[in-house]
């Protein structure tokens, strides 16, 4: 089934909660929500293109030296994607910081291109890739959600107001690094509750 | 030899045209955006430039503006530059030639949202307006700026910087 | 001329590679579960970054600087980073077994560790000069090691615990990584 390769990567096999990959922008940069969304709108663009570059030429290229490969093509889209996010959403550009580079060690994309697009057909690799891409969107969006709701008791997305103000005293500590590795540690203990709760039955 | 010499040509060939490829690719996409990166950051020293002098017109020197208004010389404006507490901060300052402060105006930094950031609103920066450049400093440390709760270091990183590149431009301007 | 000892308590353990800038959390999650293993990997980063640190910033200074083109920087880095790897991992195979044996498992997987690219970035963004990046280099692997084998003390003794069964393993591990982390916030109190 087609469909089994977009879904997989959304549920099954999440990149973040299951595969535990990509830990390190996803804990950075889900500070805030729309932080969150800027770094997935480059890992989707990243790992898409990635995917189905390596997969149309997975036949020309030795296996000797297919991770070099792998790399250059990774970093050339890595660097695409900084220039125009620089030219065009500057503010964004300056809050991802050195966290927009790091897409190009982001073991999601290098883990996709070497275990899948390289021995995969191109549509397949498209479609893993964007599944992949709604998973690890889902992941950081989710732990931004948490973290910027406990830490400033409301939700702005690029200047519009989601959820307003509900507490007055939100919790500090959330937005500063203790807080994103604590969400992460509760929600995957969620994830595994459930999971131990299905298998009891 | 002339084996090896085949072997090692069939996996570099490929290796090179990767890099050729990705290359080519990039410099594209830099003659593409160039224009567009250049006009954004312009476009944010023009618009701090009007908040710090509004209505002035600027002639750049090396290190700093000189603002003029009417004929009449106003002061400077220059860029401070320094790290924060997890980025760098770079901020406009404006300077009137008898060594005190007018205003600064916070041109970019990504410091914790909520906490750090707060270095760049008006009930912080306003503290400056005014004040002589040997006063700005953090309370604690002697001068007359009161830190952010939770943001000490973000608040001394460009108290700090902001009197530090004052005192080198107004040597510079005498 | 910057502060060294500035720099070095920075990275060691205000800015703390880890628990501050959220770099080399696979391996930090990876392999911390025994102390011996992590001392290992521990060692093969503080090299890896030091040589790192000292390659990457003449590359930019010299090379990328002088032609103008900056926008080049994370290609090349990353392609810097992962030829120099192989070669050390080449060459210590070669002659030194004995540390190869030590050291060598670790080194494929330092490639992609994004600690390492960013502590190369980091010494850019931050502009300092040479010396300066490569004591950060070396500062910011010991602050590596230093998280990695406290974390790796937390997990041997956690084994004994008795942990809820769905926080077993990884979710009490970043539990620990938490108040490890808030701990370290203690720091940043530091007047540097």
């Amino acid at each position: 089934m087609k469909l089994d390769e977009l879904t997989k990567g959304v549920f099954k096999y999440n990149p973040i909660f299951y595969l535990v990959l990509g830990l390190c922008p996803l804990l950075a940069v889900s500070t805030r929500v729309d932080n969150a969304l800027g770094m997935s709108l480059g890992v989707f663009f990243v790992l898409v293109s990635s995917n189905v570059i390596i997969s149309l030429f997975r036949h020309w290229i030795p296996s000797q030296v297919r991770i070099p490969c792998f790399i250059v093509v990774i970093a050339s889209f890595v660097t695409i994607v900084e220039l125009f996010m620089h030219g065009y959403a500057p503010e964004l550009y300056g809050r991802l910081g050195i966290y927009l580079p790091l897409i190009v060690v982001n073991c999601i994309i290098l883990g996709r291109v070497e275990a899948f697009a390289s021995k995969k057909p191109v549509f397949d690799s498209f479609l893993d890739a964007i599944g992949m891409s709604i998973g690890f969107t889902l992941g950081i969006v989710g732990i931004a959600v948490c973290r910027e709701v406990l830490s400033t008791g409301k939700i702005a997305i690029f200047g519009y107001t989601l959820v307003p103000t509900f507490t007055q005293s939100p919790s500090v500590m959330m937005i500063l690094p203790p807080g994103a590795f604590l969400t992460i540690g509760v929600i995957m203990a969620l994830i595994n509750y459930r999971s131990i709760r299905k298998e009891g039955r | 030899m002339g084996e090896e010499l085949k072997r090692i040509l069939g996996i570099a060939i490929p290796l090179i045209i990767v890099c050729v490829l990705s290359g080519a690719a990039l410099t594209a996409s830099y003659d593409l955006t160039e224009e567009r990166i250049e006009a954004v950051e312009q476009e944010k020293i023009t618009e701090s430039l009007s908040i710090i002098f509004p209505g002035a017109s600027f002639t750049a020197t090396d290190d700093y503006y000189s603002a003029t208004m009417g004929g009449e010389e106003m002061g400077y404006a220059f860029i401070a530059e320094g790290r924060g507490y997890s980025s760098t901060i770079k901020t406009m300052v404006g300077l009137y030639p008898n060594g005190t402060i007018r205003r600064i105006y916070v041109v970019s930094q990504s410091e914790t949202p909520g906490l750090g950031t707060s270095i760049a609103e008006p009930d912080f920066t306003s503290q400056f307006n005014g004040k002589r450049i040997e006063d700005v400093r953090l309370r604690q440390d002697g001068g007359v700026i009161d830190a952010i709760t939770g943001a000490t270091i973000s608040s001394r990183a460009i108290t700090d910087t902001v009197r530090e590149r004052a005192e080198v431009v107004l040597n510079e301007t005498r | 001329m910057e502060d060294l000892l500035v720099i070095a308590v920075g990275a060691i353990f205000v800015n703390n590679i880890v628990l501050y800038w959220f770099l080399g959390l696979c391996p930090f999650f990876g392999v911390s579960k025994k102390t011996s293993t992590a001392l290992g990997m521990g060692s093969a980063v503080i090299f890896v970054m030091t040589c790192a640190s000292a390659i990457t910033w003449p590359i930019y200074t010299y090379l990328l600087i002088p032609f103008n083109i900056e926008f080049m920087r994370t290609v090349t880095f990353i392609l810097v980073i992962a030829t120099f790897v192989q070669l050390i991992e080449m060459v210590i195979r070669k002659y030194k077994p004995s540390l190869y044996k030590a050291l060598g498992i670790f080194l494929p997987l330092i490639t992609t560790n994004c600690a390492i690219m960013g502590v190369a970035l980091l010494n850019i963004e931050k502009g300092y000069s040479f010396i300066g990046s490569v004591v950060d280099g070396f500062s910011a692997g010991i602050g590596f090691t230093l998280a990695l084998l406290l974390m790796s003390g937390i997990r041997e003794r956690l084994e004994f615990a008795n942990v809820p069964r769905s926080f077993q393993d990884l979710p009490i591990a970043f539990i620990s990584a938490a108040l490890l982390a808030l701990a370290f916030m203690a720091f940043s109190g530091m007047r540097l």
